[in-house]
């Protein structure tokens, strides 16, 4: 197996024709779209003036489309080694966006160039993609190895950090749907659970008052322990006198101490007191789980205050709003609310099959924000609407389906692993820009991909998208000339 | 290493994922757009902004055709705010061109800048003048939009007439179908004919972008409606008999009102003070308004329909009627009037004429003691048991008058008037009264209350023998064939039309023969009259005139009311008799009664 054997025989050979179609008409209906969201009559220049969106939008898919024919002429060996230093270099971008680049949105994480703007997280998930594939693909690796496991985490997280310092949390969470491919290579479920469940708990820690979780946590982690250990007179008696002992607390703090104690306060207090009581009655009786149960207890006293004190200290305003009108704290349809609720209003009045191309009022109008760029869809949806935006999740859906489908079929992991990461970008992507513009996600500025008015977007889905075609392609070469 | 097998089963989960993620948003997206109607509604609420395009107001003609009201063009002054010049504004021309003053013009460009991009009300009440002038100089930003103000040719009928203003907050509240801006009648014809004269809105569908800046109409215009002017109404007042009674009654303070006894049609009718209805139009109209709701003599109280006046001795001859109807009263009868009617303690005093008189003659010289005769006879009538129940007998004739009620007519503010009910004596004498308790009201005294109007229409019913037609201002609808039917239809009184004979010549003697109403005289023209001096705890008596003309076929029955105005022979009856001579013969042979008229001073009149 020289490298002479896998010269291809013909450019273009053993390229996945559905995956380039597919791509093909997802960036035709995203010209579409970007040219009814920005047609704008007012504009000098004619039709064909490059004061218009759609014009600049078409020099990017040339660009893009040159990018993708750079790419398949590249030998898949030089991804391989390319990994380790476009990883550095994203990281140094990122760095230097964070450092000198130029806010837009009150995320500082732009360069500029005269009258261009290229955003590096965009291809940052390109590097971090392949740093990734490059880091699971060696030998020997297992992903449930806690050494292995922190290289992992350190892959991603680096740049996810340097993300959020950026202040574009958005695109940083992007990258923690790499957790879809750790998954595919082993990752062991129990692991995935807890990371799903904290995600669950930090939501409900919001809706609830800090005494319905603390009474919460008791009642489910006392049945828990009834469940388990098949007791339960003793675990209703422990209740009973929880809560007989806390009203006798807070009757007597109310009496000595007058506003010093709220119940809350008390019933923490006894609760912890009996902590004791429980880890020595469980070492008397050799209950192995209660343990568990009493760390897990201890865990969720911990983690509550913590994500107030995340969602507070670390969030900024505007994003603590966004997630708290989607979560319904907050209802201000004119205010924070409106971006979703307009946007919901343009999909919704598309109906069965929407209003037609560049007849869509509420895009024309400008009631929709961001309506060539994270709301995209809304165009989708009222111009051409319910058919309109099945077939574009269809397409986004079959996408996604054939890059793991050529990701099974890689000989290496390597291929494998970075299709996989290109499958859950994309599939995050779509989750979330579509998931916001129906009021199904809280609002997080990421576009919808191939779709949005960007050229650092539609360039890095591009290049993303043909070097897992690329790769692809190898594999086949090699089968094919193989026999 | 992942195993090939494990590798594949996971890779069906994360397929699975992968569907239920897509089936989810699709789920979402099927409810949205296809099961949810809310969002299309949202939409064109979103989109859609009705413009409305006003209508002319109908206009109003008098019985000859003449304009009593009029509308006309005026424009309001739009802005907006984004779009204005701001540097090469020049206030002071714009000012001087449009007629605005300039604060107003600060105050509005500092409501329009509030929202920048939507037009904004600057000033109303553009006159066309004005208007074409503005658009010669091409302000940036600023527009006229059409609309209609009334116009009054002959400055007559301020109250009678009524005005019309801007619908108020509690307005819309109640009528849906009035919006912030509307026009709507606020008093007289313009309120009671509301309906008719306003017209129809039409309406403009536009889309607006969220800038509130029109793009384009809706669906080529297909919900668009064009304005619809109003119905123009035909007036039963003669213009021309109105604008002299608004001139005779000038200085004075009271009512006049003139009707065409055989269809009830109003013919003119004057409140004084009035005002000149221009003054209730435009720009100055707040102002103005405040300015006319605390004048101390009240030009927005329209007297002639709203006002209590104690008619006096005009009301001697319903007394004389009911007297007849009931038996207790022959034309012969003759009563003793020795300079006033005497009963006990009671004295009623009377002026010197010859005694003792009969009916006729008591009517033309207007006894006092005949009538209380009369009121006696009719309450102390033994076919009644008690004088209290003789009262309310009585009542029940007054009652038929058109007394103590609304007659029904076509201004919706019209006065009942008030006369006194049994309960209400029993409770201020405790029950313990009798005829001369009450021997004031034989000479339309005491607690009597009628309005002018309600006056005109005894003269109508005298004139017509007893019925009258309920008294109206609107003679013709444009459209209609008939206006509304309850002013084609005789009211009787309870008194037959035989008993009137005697009280129709006593008036027509009072006039052409010997009595107080000697100055109405008009050859050839047989007026009948009864004077009225109304004694009040105010001051000078009121003066008061019942007339109509001829006594056969009566063309005219007219009531003049003069607050204070002493006899009723003096101010009230050659007003009335001024009024009647220009309505039947169109000229007025007396110019020194008309000088007279006009130079009358009155000691109570409040100067403004």
């Amino acid at each position: 197996m020289s490298s002479l054997d896998r010269r291809p025989a013909r450019l273009f050979e053993g390229i996945d024709g559905i995956a380039v179609l597919l791509y093909v008409l997802i960036v035709l209906v995203g010209c579409l779209s970007i040219t009814s969201a920005s047609y704008d009559d007012t504009v000098g220049g004619g039709l064909f003036s490059f004061s218009h969106f759609y014009m600049k939008q078409a020099v990017w898919v040339a660009v893009a489309w040159t990018a993708a024919v750079a790419v398949l002429l590249l030998d898949e060996r030089f991804y391989h080694m390319f990994a380790w230093p476009a990883y550095v270099a994203g990281i140094a971008m990122l760095v230097a966006a964070l450092l000198f680049g130029r806010e837009v949105n009150g995320a500082k994480a732009w360069f500029e160039f005269g009258s261009f703007r290229i955003q590096p997280v965009e291809f940052v998930k390109i590097a971090t993609s392949l740093a990734l594939a490059r880091v699971m693909s060696a030998y020997s690796f297992s992903v449930n190895r806690p050494g292995h496991l922190l290289k992992v985490a350190l892959v991603i997280c680096l740049p996810l950090s340097i993300i959020v310092l950026q202040n574009d949390t958005g695109s940083g969470i992007v990258l923690g749907s790499f957790l879809f491919v750790l998954y595919r290579e082993g990752l062991n479920k129990w692991l995935c659970v807890p990371i799903l469940l904290i995600a669950t708990l930090f939501i409900i820690s919001f809706l609830l008052t800090p005494m319905t979780l603390l009474v919460l946590s008791i009642v489910v982690c006392t049945l828990c322990d009834a469940i388990l250990n098949r007791a339960w007179k003793s675990r209703i008696i422990y209740l009973a006198s929880l809560a007989f002992a806390s009203i006798v607390l807070q009757a007597a703090a109310a009496y000595f101490a007058p506003g010093a104690m709220t119940l809350y306060h008390s019933l923490l207090t006894v609760t912890i007191a009996s902590l004791i009581a429980v880890a020595v009655y469980a070492y008397r009786n050799t209950l192995n789980n209660t343990y568990i149960i009493i760390s897990m207890f201890i865990g969720m006293m911990i983690f509550f205050p913590t994500t107030n004190y995340i969602f507070n200290s670390i969030l900024k305003e505007h994003q603590q709003k966004r997630i708290e009108s989607f979560l319904g704290i907050i209802n201000d349809p004119r205010g924070i609310d409106y971006n979703v609720n307009q946007s919901k209003i343009a999909i919704g009045s598309g109906g069965f099959i929407g209003k037609g191309f560049m007849e869509g009022t509420q895009i024309r109008y400008g009631f929709v924000p961001e309506r060539h760029t994270d709301f995209i869809f809304c165009t989708v949806g009222e111009e051409w609407g319910f058919v309109g935006t099945m077939l574009v999740l269809a397409l986004f859906c079959l996408l996604i389906l054939r890059l793991m489908r050529m990701g099974e079929r890689q000989e290496e992991p390597f291929g494998r692993i970075y299709c996989y990461c290109v499958a859950s970008i994309l599939l995050f992507h779509v989750l979330v820009n579509v998931g916001m513009t129906i009021g199904l996600v809280p609002v997080m500025g990421i576009p919808l991909p191939l779709v949005s008015y960007g050229g650092s977007s539609l360039i890095a889905f591009t290049l993303l998208i043909f070097i897992a075609i690329r790769l692809d392609a190898a594999t086949r070469q090699f089968s094919l000339n193989k026999f | 290493m992942i195993d090939n097998r494990e590798g594949l089963a996971r890779m069906r989960t994360l397929q699975l994922i992968v569907f239920c993620i897509f089936a989810l948003l699709a789920g979402r997206l099927f409810y949205i757009q296809l099961v949810d109607p809310r969002y299309g509604e949202l939409a064109r609420i979103n989109t859609l902004r009705r413009v409305v395009q006003y209508p002319a107001r109908g206009e109003v003609f008098d019985r000859n055709g003449e304009y009593l009201v009029q509308s006309r063009a005026c424009y309001d002054l739009m802005a907006v705010y984004k779009e204005l010049d701001r540097k090469g504004f020049d206030t002071a021309r714009f000012c001087a061109v449009t007629g605005i003053a300039i604060h107003r013009l600060r105050r509005g460009l500092a409501d329009a800048s509030v929202s920048p991009r939507v037009p904004t009300v600057i000033a109303k009440y553009l006159s066309k003048e004005d208007k074409l002038r503005f658009d010669e100089c091409n302000f940036t930003g600023f527009y006229t939009v059409y609309r209609t103000i009334r116009e009054y040719p002959r400055k007559i009928g301020g109250n009678l007439l009524g005005y019309v203003g801007e619908v108020n907050d509690n307005i819309v509240k109640n009528n849906p179908e009035y919006r912030p801006g509307d026009y709507i009648g606020m008093s007289g014809v313009e309120r009671s004919y509301e309906k008719l004269l306003k017209g129809r809105k039409g309406v403009k569908v536009q889309q607006v972008d969220n800038h509130g800046v029109v793009k384009d109409s809706y669906m080529n215009g297909r919900y668009d409606s064009l304005p619809e002017a109003g119905t123009y109404l035909v007036s039963t007042i003669d213009a021309r008999l109105q604008l002299l009674g608004e001139e005779l009654m000038r200085g004075k303070v009271g009512a006049a009102v003139a009707i065409e006894p055989a269809t009830g049609e109003i013919l003119m009718m004057v409140s004084s003070p009035s005002y000149d209805p221009d003054e209730l139009l435009g720009r100055e109209r707040g102002n103005n308004y405040m300015r006319l709701l605390h004048d101390k003599r009240h030009p927005l109280f329209n007297r002639a329909v709203m006002a209590r006046y104690p008619p006096g001795s005009t009301f001697k001859l319903v007394q004389g009627l009911i007297g007849q109807q009931e038996g207790v009263l022959k034309p012969s009868d003759r009563h003793p009037c020795n300079m006033g009617y005497r009963a006990g303690k009671l004295k009623m005093a009377c002026h010197s004429h010859a005694s003792p008189l009969d009916l006729r003659f008591a009517v033309a010289t207007s006894c006092n003691a005949y009538f209380c005769y009369v009121f006696r006879d009719i309450l102390e009538n033994p076919k009644y048991g008690s004088p209290k129940k003789g009262f309310e007998v009585w009542r029940e004739y007054v009652e038929s008058f058109g007394f103590g009620h609304k007659l029904g007519s076509d201004f919706l503010d019209e006065g009942t008037g008030y006369i006194p009910e049994r309960s209400f004596y029993d409770r201020r004498y405790r029950g313990s009264w009798n005829a001369l308790t009450v021997l004031s009201l034989s000479i339309g005294q005491g607690e009597l209350g009628c309005t002018p109007l309600q006056l005109a229409n005894l003269a109508c019913i005298v004139a017509n023998r007893g019925y009258y037609y309920i008294p109206h201002i609107i003679k013709k609808i444009e459209g209609c064939d008939s206006i509304d039917r309850r002013f084609y239809e005789r009211h009787y009184t309870k008194v037959d039309a035989k008993y009137f004979e005697p009280i129709v010549e006593g008036m027509w003697n009072g006039v052409n023969v010997a009595g107080t109403s000697w100055l109405a005289k008009l050859p050839g023209l047989d007026v009948c009259g009864k004077t009225g001096t109304a004694q009040n705890p105010d001051g000078r008596d009121h003066s008061t005139f019942l007339s109509f003309a001829p006594k056969d076929n009566p063309r005219i029955a007219i009531s003049v009311y003069v607050e204070h105005g002493g006899f009723g022979a003096s101010t009230a009856l050659p007003i009335a008799s001024l009024l009647e001579e220009y309505y039947l013969t169109d000229t007025i042979r007396r110019p020194e009664l008309l000088q007279y008229v006009k130079n009358i001073q009155l000691p109570n009149y409040v100067q403004p």
